[in-house]
């Protein structure tokens, strides 16, 4: 069994060099990068140095052949595609991503930047979604095809067919000084008067800020957890063993949370390594509502920015998280499942 | 006659199908009605006697054995009516299973009146320990409320042990896959007797087994039914295994009973023609003849014929055989037909 979990780690080193190889070669090949930038802001510096008067015409030849080559030297450019990206190879494997061209700060800094913000989101949206999910999602399978099944399918449903950004929009509307009630702050994760409060105050103050924006990270995800958790309860509880064990004397009950659960509870952890993609976890569009800066907004702004070494960093960590996260979840089926064996 | 220690007086248990709106019952349609799947059974069990329910795929025998202990989920089942009088101490008067509020109904399953199922695959816990499983029957129905671990660890090695394991201690921490088909049929058995039942009702214990295992499991509940004094109830399909293993066996068809007799009576004077059909539906080696299959199909149970069920497949049918069902009557001491050829 290690010697299978070994072999699976070392299979993440060749899957990795493929995904940013293919991800490093199709971001180069995007038009707009930042040379392109750099010149485009050199043009416009002339532009209002020069003042009105001077055709644009000439001031495109202002840009020497020689200061291209500058410009293109500093940002690495001069030298081929796949030097490049060995090159960034070489860097990733000392741990350094490179410095980012917006924030002209090391790119491992401005992501580290970040995590607080989507790891407190991550986790508590998780831990939400386990918690809601796992035990509706036993009710509704012991409830099937009653009332409470009916009501909750509906609630969850809806959840599910709502998109995150609209309902941000209409909580915002709703709940936070929008039109009508204004029991929640609009934007931002903490209060301006943040640093003067207790302990607990702090605390508070995070989650009073959180609610919204955490109920649009989860809502959606409720659907298929639950649904998941129902189905592959019920589908226990047709078993035979089922049978046996209220044969034995056990109630109802009994028969289900000793035996029928812990069968039922399998599908549910393949999905537990994916736990470990809650540090990078973040939704541009609903930090966009909410003015929240996490890591879905660094993501898109350094893509639209052209800010490789950032995209880059992102996608490597992300990729590597859920590489690892599906070696846990395996890992996770043989502690729970006996019948996985390796030979 | 002794007094039985269970007495199963016309017993009806129904099945309400959904079938579709307006279904016609034919080619695809399913039409919704209600299936009679126990029909007005009754049978008495003895103290320490092996009786055998024998019948077709389908003719009710598995979920009359469901039903003594109420089993069956209801709905879809539904328990029509009947009496199923359980009678441990004979000066005492027996109480009616069905009747019993569920919290002493919960206290005789697996204590007293325990079942052993058919697929031992699927009957076990697939994620839990074969030790763990058994001892769990005696953990719930212990007289203690949190009983000595190691007591019990004893009682289940030593009960494994008793249905032929030779490794009870390994068998103890495996899990069910881990064992073979015979080794968990056994790990069943030990379960069902783990809490010394006075009843056990065996549905169909052989048929997932090879056939020499079939034999070394049949010897074993056989010598375990003498050892226990137990009565055993077995439920299967094979004329062979009643043979070898029941005192007395009832044949089943459609619901019903149709000949009840003890096991040697029954062979030597077989009267009811569908008993006489599975007879000559057994291959022989000493008989170079085609193999006699009962012509005909079993009828849809949602329409079952207005008389006899079998008449439309019986070669001796008369007229009366297709208008009413045949009243059961006992021809010889202890030996039940339900069929009109034996009415005068």
């Amino acid at each position: 069994m290690w010697a299978y979990f070994l072999k699976r780690m070392f299979l993440i080193i060749p899957t990795l060099i493929g995904i940013t190889l293919v991800s490093f070669l199709i971001m180069q090949m995007v038009p707009g990068g930042p040379v392109e930038q750099a010149l485009q802001r050199m043009k416009m510096a002339a532009q209002t140095e020069g003042g009105p008067g001077f055709g644009s015409g000439a001031l495109q030849t202002a840009v020497t052949s020689a200061e291209l080559e500058n410009i293109k030297k500093y940002y690495g450019f001069d030298q081929p595609v796949l030097t490049r990206y060995f090159r960034w190879l070489k860097n990733l494997l000392r741990l350094d991503l490179g410095t980012s061209y917006t924030y002209e700060k090391p790119v491992s800094t401005v992501i580290a930047g970040r995590i607080p913000v989507s790891l407190t989101f991550g986790l508590t949206g998780l831990f939400l979604t386990y918690l809601v999910c796992i035990p509706l999602g036993i009710k509704k399978a012991l409830k099937h095809g009653e009332t409470y099944d009916h009501w909750t399918s509906i609630l969850v449903f809806l959840g599910y067919s709502i998109p995150a950004f609209a309902l941000g929009v209409l909580l915002i509307v709703f709940l936070a000084g929008g039109s009508f009630l204004a029991l929640f702050p609009t934007s931002g994760f903490v209060s301006d008067y943040f640093e003067d409060l207790t302990f607990l105050g702090k605390v508070l103050d995070i989650l009073h800020h959180m609610f919204l924006p955490l109920v649009c990270y989860t809502i959606g995800g409720f659907a298929t957890l639950t649904l998941l958790m129902k189905n592959s309860l019920m589908e226990e509880l047709n078993k035979d063993y089922i049978r046996t064990a209220l044969a034995k004397g056990l109630t109802y009950r009994q028969a289900v949370f000793r035996h029928g659960l812990r069968n039922g509870l399998i599908p549910i952890v393949t999905n537990i390594g994916m736990i470990i993609g809650v540090i990078l976890s973040g939704s541009f569009l609903i930090e966009t509502i909410f003015t929240i800066d996490g890591m879905g907004l660094l993501g898109y702004q350094s893509i639209v920015n052209r800010d490789y070494p950032v995209a880059l960093g992102l996608l490597v960590i992300s990729s590597l998280l859920m590489l690892v996260g599906r070696i846990i979840s395996d890992f996770c089926l043989v502690l729970v499942d006996p019948r996985i064996r390796f030979r | 006659m002794e007094t039985a220690l269970l007495e199963v007086k016309n017993l009806a248990v129904h099945f309400q199908t959904a079938g579709e709106p307006g279904g016609a019952g034919i080619a695809g349609g399913v039409s919704a009605g209600v299936i009679k799947a126990v029909d007005g059974v009754s049978f008495q069990l003895l103290p320490g006697e092996t009786f055998g329910l024998v019948g077709e795929s389908g003719c009710g025998k598995s979920v009359t054995a469901l039903s003594l202990l109420k089993l069956l989920p209801t709905p879809p089942a539904i328990l029509a009516g009947g009496e199923v009088i359980y009678r441990p101490e004979k000066k005492r008067p027996g109480k009616d299973l069905w009747q019993l509020p569920h919290g002493d109904l919960l206290k005789l399953r697996g204590k007293e009146i325990s079942l052993i199922f058919q697929e031992p695959m699927t009957s076990l816990n697939p994620v839990m320990k074969i030790g763990r499983q058994i001892g769990e029957a005696l953990r719930i129905h212990s007289a203690e409320k949190t009983p000595a671990a190691k007591e019990i660890r004893r009682e289940v090695l030593a009960m494994l042990t008793r249905v032929g394991i030779h490794h009870p201690e390994r068998a103890y921490d495996a899990y069910p896959h881990e064992l073979s088909g015979g080794m968990r049929q056994r790990a069943m058995i030990a379960m069902a007797l783990i809490c010394r039942p006075k009843l056990v009702i065996a549905d169909e214990p052989t048929t997932a087994l090879d056939v020499t295992i079939q034999a070394q499991i049949l010897e074993l509940l056989k010598e375990l039914q003498a050892s226990y004094h137990l009565s055993l109830l077995l439920i299967t399909h094979n004329l062979g295994i009643i043979a070898e293993t029941a005192h007395r066996v009832a044949v089943m068809y459609m619901g019903r009973i149709v000949e009840l007799a003890s096991v040697k009576e029954l062979f030597h004077n077989p009267l009811h023609p569908y008993t006489l059909g599975l007879f000559s539906s057994i291959p022989r080696l000493d008989k170079e003849e085609a193999l006699a299959a009962i012509p005909g199909m079993v009828p849809d149970p949602l329409r079952l014929p207005a008389g006899c069920y079998f008449a439309p497949r019986c070669p001796k049918a008369m007229e009366v055989c297709h208008r009413e069902y045949p009243m059961s009557r006992e021809v010889a001491p202890g030996h039940t037909v339900a069929c009109w050829l034996q009415e005068k």
